[in-house]
């Protein structure tokens, strides 16, 4: 019992994270209508990007900061010079450009930094585990990422709810021709997601790093994300949140379950697994919107 | 996309209105083209008959993606799960199937019929895997039909493959081949020249085997699907059987390209069958144009040759930049994904688009109106 507790905890806080690139990814796909299979690479970028201002000797707050302002300036530009010219293009289409600029960024990535796995050194959070209630025990490194990634997602969504731009945003998800005639401009609303994308990732592959080391393997993140957000519907900002959360802990518990059964990366490939049953059983998700299509 | 017929050719017959090769001067141009293949290109070196094995394999495991994708509109990015299955069921009958004593096996291997026979089972193991990480098409579609794909692909190589199938045997990962196993009839397949006349056999019945499909009744309904799925059911399609159709005959052309493969390498591991290599695929049938066979052997060609050329630079390169060859698989990765964003937003249409306005500039001259 105590196992079981223990891995769905640790659970939820890797579904923090994954919560925090979810949020940016359905953020894209409901502002753009882009699928975005270049997630794992922003993380990619975000984790080195920070690795090289810690190394440098900045405090990891800052470096952080520092973080979202490049992954903000990067999340406009690959939206400026490509994808903005591919609106209204088939759906393959724009999903090849992105995949496109995740190898772009990936052999950008490998050509500037290697391959080799780097940790934060000095480690940012001491590897001493938090216990509660004298028998809970949880990683320092998970708690402040959970914490960390909380943080970010409560201001992103008080971004939405609460500033002129985040109401433009939901008002371009919601009704794109509605929005363009009360003036709102599509096309800052587009760079604004990417940039905010951008910027979750970023920070989602810091934290990521932070638990793991960081190599290549990181952008592997990015393609978890997919199971997240198919399990809370596409275009929902709560689903994504939720399925974040979800798929950490069942990823978690198959790993400490099934791992017996099935030998080998059973915790790599369970929630692909899963996402193959929900896309059978419920391929919209939990809270995506069912489209009646026409002829 | 028919190219139009030069000025002054009228056809008088059905029979000559259905015909692949409907004047002299294409009999010509394909006599020519066996003549180079069967001829002329194998008298080349090694290294040539090596980068010409790569692109043949290309087109084959290309010419699966293209039928799901450009004929028949169901995404996937999974296609080199497909291509592994097959090659790993292919190396499998090769090893085992000599170690017993019954008769048919015996039989198999004496007489040198049991990598034809595994090529063909490797395309029907294949085509089953597919229409399995196809059923999820019969609900989906799109984006969620990607996913699924996707999965496939996960689950298949690095799951499945690695952790058990690889493990059949206690070999470890990566299956050789002891040399003599591969074998069709007396020939044994060891050099260069013969994987190469296997490779242009595989690929021209392929070829044909899938123009052919193209214009027979599962084809139309393949294309129907393709541009409006929902019209092509009230047209009285069953869309979900032609979709898993679609898919069978995809897998099956996957399963053969992974079975071929093997007599290359002599040797298969899962690393050759990365996600990477999926998305690859996609991305010579989207260089080469989507929707048409030419497009499949045009983009393999590009893909295949321009890589090739830049492995010659970056060699002479390398006296002065000695750490270009080190990252020569990152500048690899770096420029596909370029080359793919910028043909889709300049040439959308692909190489096959180009190929057809030339060709019918030459058959329509002088009145190109």
């Amino acid at each position: 019992m105590e196992l079981f507790i223990e891995v769905v905890v640790t659970g939820i806080m890797l579904g923090g994270v994954y919560a925090l690139v979810a949020l940016g990814w359905t953020l894209i796909y409901k502002c753009s209508g882009v699928l975005n299979l270049a997630m794992g690479e922003l993380t990619l970028i975000g984790a080195y990007t920070c690795l090289q201002f810690y190394t440098w000797g900045i405090p990891f707050v800052l470096s952080i900061i520092f973080t979202l302002i490049i992954g903000f300036i990067l999340g406009i530009l690959p939206e400026r010079i490509f994808l903005d010219r591919l609106i209204g293009e088939p759906v393959l289409t724009v999903i090849m450009v992105t995949v496109g600029l995740s190898f772009f960024f990936k052999g950008l990535v490998e050509t500037l930094w290697g391959t080799d796995t780097r940790v934060f050194s000095p480690p940012v959070f001491s590897l001493e585990p938090y216990r509660l209630f004298g028998w809970l025990v949880i990683g320092k490194v998970y708690l402040w990422s959970f914490l960390a990634a909380m943080i970010l997602l409560v201001l992103f969504v008080a971004f939405f709810q609460f500033t002129k731009w985040g109401l433009s945003m939901q008002a371009t998800a919601d009704d794109e021709m509605a929005a363009l005639s009360l003036g709102i401009s599509a096309r800052f609303v587009y760079a604004a997601a990417w940039s905010i994308a951008f910027m979750a990732a970023g920070v989602g592959g810091t934290l990521l790093g932070n638990i793991n080391g960081i190599n290549i393997s990181v952008s592997h993140l990015g393609l978890l994300v997919l199971p997240a957000v198919v399990l809370g519907g596409l275009n929902s900002v709560p689903g994504a949140i939720v399925g974040g959360l979800i798929i950490g802990v069942l990823q978690n518990l198959s790993g400490a379950y099934l791992d017996q059964y099935f030998p080998g990366g059973v915790k790599e490939i369970a929630p692909f697994v899963f996402m193959v049953i929900i896309l059978l059983f419920k391929p919209y998700g939990l809270w995506g919107w069912e489209r009646i299509e026409r002829v | 996309m028919q190219a139009y017929l030069p000025c002054g050719v009228y056809h008088q017959q059905y029979s000559e209105d259905h015909a692949w090769w409907q004047t002299k001067f294409v009999w010509g141009k394909m006599i020519l083209l066996g003549v180079l293949l069967f001829v002329v290109f194998p008298w080349f070196g090694g290294y040539y008959l090596g980068i010409m094995n790569s692109i043949g394999y290309t087109i084959m495991g290309a010419l699966g993606v293209q039928l799901l994708i450009g004929f028949c509109g169901q995404i996937t990015l999974g296609h080199a799960a497909f291509i592994a299955v097959g090659a790993y069921t292919s190396a499998l009958m090769l090893l085992h199937i000599p170690e017993s004593q019954a008769f048919w096996a015996v039989f198999l291997t004496k007489s040198g019929l049991l990598y034809p026979v595994s090529i063909v089972a490797a395309g029907i193991v294949g085509g089953l895997w597919s229409v399995l990480f196809g059923l999820p098409s019969a609900k989906v579609k799109g984006f969620y039909l990607i996913m699924t794909t996707m999965a496939a692909q996960f689950i298949t190589v690095d799951f499945v493959i690695t952790q058990y199938v690889a493990q059949i045997g206690g070999r470890g990962q990566a299956f050789s081949l002891p040399p003599g196993t591969i074998k069709i009839g007396p020939w044994e397949i060891d050099s260069d020249v013969k994987v190469y006349f296997l490779m242009v056999t595989l690929v021209i019945l392929m070829t044909m085997a899938v123009a052919n499909l193209m214009r027979s009744k599962t084809g139309r309904a393949w294309i129907a699907i393709r541009d409006n799925d929902i019209a092509a059911e009230a047209m009285g399609i069953n869309i979900i059987l032609y979709k898993l159709k679609a898919f069978f005959v995809a897998g099956f052309i996957a399963g053969v390209a992974g079975a071929f493969w093997i007599s290359n390498l002599s040797a298969v591991s899962p690393e050759h069958f990365t996600w990477f290599w999926s998305l690859w695929l996609v991305g010579v049938i989207l260089i080469g144009g989507f929707g048409s066979i030419h497009g499949t052997i045009f983009g393999s060609l590009f893909m295949v040759l321009v890589m090739e050329l830049l492995q010659v630079i970056v060699g002479v390169l390398t006296p002065w930049f000695p750490s270009l060859s080190m990252n020569f698989l990152f500048l690899k990765e770096s420029l596909f994904g370029l080359s793919i964003c910028v043909f889709l937003i300049f040439e959308p249409n692909g190489l096959s688009y180009r190929w057809w306005q030339i060709k019918n500039y030459f058959n329509l001259w002088p009145f190109s109106y």
